[in-house]
């Protein structure tokens, strides 16, 4: 579904050059829960905004659902990204003039669907997450956690293919981050395919599988392979 | 589309948009008034004088001393202006249209019945003004030599024929055609009867904001005074050098007087509508640079919006936004406020122009006005618009995640 090979970044700026990932391989099935962790720096986000077309890389492939990105223009890449891969953003990224409904609304205006086929596609993400009765409340009415339900309800109404989340809990404190956490688990558990940058070894040894990168390649060192019976007691 | 979310969210944040609105209004409701009052002044000044201004020109002789001969210097002064090389006609005249200064009368076709008077410019002319002035006969014929009489200006006049321009003819005779009123017989205050002769198509009064501006009768006769004024009609583009000419020539000429006010009426005309000149130059300078102020404020709102949205804007882009969709929200934007703009302008647009109207005797608005400043309002929003959203455009989907 999701199919690196050899992806390699280079952000060039007049005076450095950074190599945020190299060669970088990574196949991940439908249905998998991947956690991905590594040091700061290290090549996390920039994975995850390749993974999620918010970003170009330098060379490789990435095949998403079968489909060579790299030929797409933007329009295309916009239309994937609205139609196959929901984000999480660690600081939520809700719009914060409008309220809850049209916050959710906002990727399947996109879509271009109409209003009555959108209403009970909202109302059901956000009763999925526990806020249906807040709809019509302003992102700063609520709590972080449950600002980052709305948010993920918004990236589960198009159905998409798989959740993106770059460090969903990060500004949670750790009984919501846990709360968060089993919601994104139930997620998994219905079918849905996430890939999950955190920082948190108890959340990633709760996964399925962890990737850890260090400096922008998969490290296949001592932390993946202690962490790999962790997450088989999980 | 995304009025919905759009206005829902603008109504978070009213307090920029509004004022940008009330800015819109404001300067739509300057604008539009000084647009129409540019425009009524041009209108105004477009008016045809029935004159061939262009080769035209007019100059005074004022006589002193016992022994001057009003009535022979004048022959005289004729005569030579019209033989001076580069002239086609030369007549003497009480007045000039546009000049702003000249007589009136009231004129009547009922003898008896004076509440019927009709209040019209005088023009007391020799039988050569058709031809010199250039005027446009519709009906009749102008007059002859024969026809002219001399009189102090105190004496009543025995002039027994009249010329009038055809608007004054529909006013006094609505129901017949310029050919019918040809015979007719009008009086005027002094109870004169004045045998109609011929209608012009055009000839304005001396006074261009006088309501009966229209309104003109030429009677073939001359006071019998110090003072002539005459004019002059030149070759095409010897106008200049010929005035030169016949002011040296005149004043040459040996009789007790002097030459006064030798002028184009091309330059009379422009300082007779100086004032309106002037009110036009700065109306316009005022709209120009409140159409700058009021872009320079879209522009300045846009900007700032979008630059506090850097990461919303992301967002939508990682969200599916295309960059059309990206634009498309922003001119969105721009639209829906200016569009409340232009309703609250249309309203003080046309209270302040229904105040200028009964407070300063100003003709109504034509219904167009507010409709079509709306329109280019709302045009000149959404270019304002344009750069900062082009701008926004370019806001990369990866600001998303890498903006804190
Ligand atoms: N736009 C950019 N221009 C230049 N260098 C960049 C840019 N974005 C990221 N980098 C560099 O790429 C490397 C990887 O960054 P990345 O954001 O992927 O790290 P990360 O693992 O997500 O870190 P963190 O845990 O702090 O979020 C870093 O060295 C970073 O400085
Ligand atoms: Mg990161």
């Amino acid at each position: 579904m999701l199919q690196m090979n050899n992806v390699s970044k280079v952000f060039r700026t007049d005076t450095v050059q950074t190599s945020a990932l190299k060669d970088f391989s990574l196949t991940v099935d439908e249905g998998e829960f991947v956690t991905i962790t590594g040091p700061s720096g290290c090549g996390k986000t920039t994975f995850l905004n390749i993974a999620g077309l918010l970003e170009t890389y330098t060379s490789g492939t990435y095949l998403l659902d079968g489909v060579d990105v790299s030929q797409l223009g933007d329009f295309q890449r916009a239309r994937l990204r609205n139609e196959k891969i929901g984000f999480i953003f660690q600081s939520f990224n809700l719009m914060p003039d409008l309220n809850l409904f049209d916050n959710v609304d906002v990727p399947l205006r996109y879509r271009g669907m109409k209003a009555s086929e959108r209403k009970p596609l909202i109302e059901n993400a956000l009763e999925s997450v526990g806020l249906a009765s807040r709809m019509k409340h302003l992102p700063a009415q609520l709590s972080g956690g449950q600002q980052q339900r709305v948010a993920i309800a918004r990236a589960l109404v198009g159905s998409p293919l798989f959740l993106l989340a770059d460090e969903p809990t990060g500004n949670l404190d750790s009984n919501t981050a846990l709360g968060v956490m089993e919601l994104l688990q139930e997620i998994n558990d219905k079918g849905t395919t996430i890939i999950m940058v955190t920082h948190d070894q108890l959340l990633a040894k709760q996964s399925q599988r962890n990737i850890h990168i260090l400096d922008g390649r998969i490290s296949t060192g001592d932390q993946a392979e202690a962490l790999a019976p962790a997450a088989e007691v999980a | 589309m995304e009025i919905g979310p759009i206005l829902r969210a603008l109504w978070h944040n009213k307090l920029g948009a509004m004022l940008i609105a009330v800015q819109i209004a404001v300067t739509m409701t300057v604008i539009i008034n000084a647009i129409f009052i540019i425009n009524e002044r041009s209108r105004l000044m477009a008016r045809p004088s029935g004159l061939e201004e262009a080769n035209l020109f007019h100059l005074t002789s004022v006589g002193y001393g016992d022994d001057f001969n009003e009535q022979v210097t004048s022959d005289d002064d004729l005569n030579m202006l019209r033989q001076l090389p580069g002239v086609v006609n030369a007549t003497a005249v009480n007045a000039i249209p546009v000049s702003g200064s000249g007589s009136s009368t009231g004129v009547r076709i009922d003898m008896d019945d004076r509440t019927a008077n009709v209040g019209t410019a005088i023009y007391r002319v020799d039988e050569q003004v058709f031809d010199t002035l250039g005027l446009n006969f519709i009906a009749g014929e102008g007059f002859d030599v024969t026809d002219m009489r001399y009189r102090s200006s105190a004496g009543t006049t025995d002039a027994d024929k009249v010329v009038m321009t055809e608007a004054l003819a529909a006013i006094l005779f609505p129901d017949l055609t310029p050919n019918e009123v040809i015979g007719e017989t009008l009086y005027t205050d002094q109870v004169t009867a004045l045998q109609i002769v011929g209608i012009v198509e055009r000839l304005q009064a001396p006074w261009p904001s006088w309501e009966n501006v229209e309104s003109s009768v030429l009677i073939p006769e001359q006071f019998l005074d110090t003072y002539s004024l005459y004019v002059v009609r030149t070759e095409p583009g010897q106008r200049d050098q010929v005035m030169r000419a016949a002011e040296d020539l005149l004043a040459g000429s040996g009789a007790d007087r002097v030459i006064r006010g030798v002028n184009s009426l091309e330059q009379t005309r422009s300082e007779t509508y100086g004032a309106d000149s002037a009110l036009s130059s700065i109306l316009k300078t005022v709209v120009v640079t409140l159409v700058f102020i009021n872009s320079m404020g879209i522009v300045g709102l846009a900007v700032f919006s979008i630059n506090k949205r850097r990461k919303q804007i992301g967002t939508r882009r990682a969200l599916g936004a295309s960059k059309f969709e990206i634009l498309r929200y922003f001119l969105l934007e721009n639209l829906l406020i200016t569009t409340v703009g232009v309703l609250v302008g249309a309203v003080l647009t046309i209270a302040l122009s229904i105040v200028l109207t009964t407070n300063f005797n100003m003709p109504a608005m034509a219904w167009y006005y507010a409709p079509l400043g709306a329109l280019a309002l709302i045009a000149i929003g959404q270019l304002a618009a344009l750069g900062p959203s082009v701008r926004a455009t370019t806001i990369t989907p990866a600001t998303a995640t890498r903006t804190v």
